[in-house]
């Protein structure tokens, strides 16, 4: 694993434009940033980042089942009680799941340590698919990188497949949503309904402000359509505590990703995969604040809310003292105290963190963002990989 | 290979296949799909002057190469309703699929194929009354427009087949859909979004 420098293609902007990738400079910086790349071994991507995401994925399922069945783990997860049956029935229904990112601190040396897991809105999704994909092909033309150069990056083929196996019969009506103003949001979104049309999905978008409420119970879109199955890159977190979340049970409807992804998607998880795989070689130690057992980590460690988005509110601490912080809404619900990770790969003055995806639970793919500090934020640019002949 | 072999995207009317490298060789492609010679100059994709080369080398290669047929329902059997016109080809009259748009491999160094004509799908592909969208849209429209789009607007996918007999599906940005008309009342509206506009932040990660 190495960090490549390369000269951006001179119309790198049109370049990524014609395929529609709108984001790549974000409040007047530069996000989508090719002026750089990380070069990987196959055995690297094989045995370091695709065995271990796929095992992590496995004890998650694990924890699921035993979550599910303890009260006193939902209630440390501050998943509202009300939501629990809802929850469960989702999980013993077997509703599929669509996608979802695994974070990764790993330096080329020793197992990947899970840093976090995005397993119900992740984003980053159209540029790690398409934008980075249509780069490795270029670099590979023009001799930027060698020709046989391989990405960890079948996430599109993974995509398509996935939504012909989410809910049957087929061609279904699928409906997707996200707020609005975020053209990060959107074009994630506009990018999945892409999928879905080549999966023969009858694909309709609606904003989420826009969702109506039926007299009978089900939810519709803006133009008063019944919604029978939603795509929604809005947390369940916030659907459970909105004045429609009471409506989720009646409504009918089947959501991606599903109820059961919400026990995931909080970074509690991160200590109760801790709690029962002590000692898992791609695991960090991780406990509740307030945990006693919180006196055993490292003295440096991260403070990070149990919802959290972007890097939003999580701290890097040393012996007590703030070493890094990212402002944010977020830690109502409280917190977990990690590891700060020793292994994160680090070059040029940079820290770059590994987003590796997942799709119907299987590992397909590869983002790496970089930043100027060790906390990966909102304004972190995403670098392209390849994987060296 | 650790990566998809090809992507069709919709919103930018482009459908990209990979490259796979023979050490020896030096070629690699792009395809690109349009349905008609001002679409492919709307697109920006190539110049002008590509854009009619294509077209033409297209048409020739349809008289040339497409399957030709002694009747208008023979060829309709394999090609659908209104899916053939009539051609003289060398004094006699043929019945012959119609050119539904056109494909071409675009060397990224520089170099460019020549380009192949699309017709509509086969029957077999598409049978008669079938719902699939991509069938549809071949269907239904004559002289749809696609390509150039970003996303934010609807696509629509469209399936062709080859001189070959290969059935191809390419994807497109494009009009709007028919909507059913729901016999239920909307009772409320608005009742998510309320964490992210308290937050006014990021709902996604």
């Amino acid at each position: 694993m190495r960090r490549v420098t390369l000269p951006p293609r001179p119309d790198w902007v049109e370049q990524v434009e014609r395929l529609g990738f709108a984001f790549h400079t974000i409040d007047g910086e530069t996000y989508w940033d090719e002026s750089a790349a990380i070069a990987f071994t196959l055995e690297e991507i094989e045995r370091d980042i695709e065995g271990p995401t796929e095992a992590i994925e496995q004890l998650c399922f694990a924890f699921i089942e035993k979550a599910l069945d303890h009260e006193e783990i939902l209630t440390k997860l501050a998943i509202p009680a009300e939501h629990w049956d809802y929850i469960r029935e989702s999980w013993q229904r077997g509703e599929r799941n669509l996608y979802g990112r695994l974070d990764l601190a790993y330096d080329g040396r020793g197992p990947a340590k899970l840093l976090e897991y995005n397993a119900d809105t992740p984003t980053a999704l159209f540029e790690s698919s398409v934008v980075q994909w249509d780069w490795l092909e270029q670099a590979m033309a023009r001799g930027a990188i060698p020709k046989g150069s391989d990405q960890f990056n079948s996430l599109h083929e993974r995509l398509i497949a996935a939504f012909k196996g989410l809910r049957e019969p087929l061609p279904y009506r699928l409906h997707l949503t996200c707020v609005q103003g975020s053209p990060e949001d959107k074009g994630t979104v506009d990018y999945l309904a892409d999928c879905a049309v080549q999966a023969g999905l009858d694909a309709r978008f609606t904003y989420i402000e826009e969702l109506g409420l039926l007299t009978d119970g089900r939810f519709c879109d803006g133009a008063n359509q019944p919604i029978e199955t939603l795509f929604k890159l809005y947390p369940w977190e916030w659907m459970f505590r909105e004045s429609y979340g009471k409506a989720l049970n009646r409504s009918g409807c089947q959501f991606v990703e599903p109820p059961w992804k919400a026990v995931l998607s909080n970074k509690g998880l991160l200590a109760c995969l801790w709690e029962m795989e002590p000692g898992h070689p791609n695991l960090l130690p991780a406990f509740f604040e307030g945990d006693p057992r919180c006196a055993t980590l490292s003295a440096r460690h991260v403070r990070k809310p149990l919802y959290s988005r972007e890097g939003a509110n999580v701290t890097l601490m040393e012996r007590g003292r703030v070493l890094d912080s990212d402002d944010g809404p977020y830690g109502a619900e409280g917190h977990v105290l990690q590891d700060a990770a020793t292994n994160l790969f680090s070059a040029e003055g940079k820290y770059a963190v590994l987003g590796s995806w997942l799709v119907a639970s299987q590992a397909c793919g590869l983002c790496i963002r970089e930043d100027a500090s060790p906390i990966t934020k909102n304004t972190s640019r995403f670098l392209p990989h390849y994987i060296e002949p | 290979m650790k990566r998809s072999s090809q992507i069709g995207l919709g919103a930018a009317g482009v459908l990209l296949v990979a490259t796979v490298w023979s050490m020896t060789s030096d070629s690699q492609e792009e395809n690109l799909v349009y349905d008609s010679l001002s679409d492919c100059r709307a697109a920006g994709q190539l110049t002008a002057q590509q854009c009619e080369t294509a077209f033409s080398e297209a048409t020739a290669a349809r008289l040339k190469d497409a399957p030709k047929f002694q009747s208008q329902t023979a060829c309709e059997a394999q090609y659908g309703a209104n899916g053939c016109g009539s051609a003289t080809i060398g004094g006699a009259q043929y019945f012959i699929p119609a050119l539904a748009g056109f494909m071409l491999a675009r060397g990224l160094s520089g170099g460019q194929a020549q380009a192949q004509p699309l017709m509509p799908p086969t029957t077999s592909a598409c049978p008669p009354g079938s719902t699939q969208p991509e069938c549809q849209q071949a269907r239904s429209s004559s002289g749809s427009s696609g390509g150039g789009g970003s996303y934010g607007s609807s696509s629509h996918s469209r399936a062709y087949s080859t001189t070959s007999g290969r059935n191809v599906t390419a994807a497109f940005a494009g009009g709007s859909r028919g909507g059913s008309v729901s016999t239920t009342s909307v009772s409320s509206r608005g009742g998510f979004g309320s964490t992210a506009r308290s937050f006014s932040s990021h709902s996604s990660s």
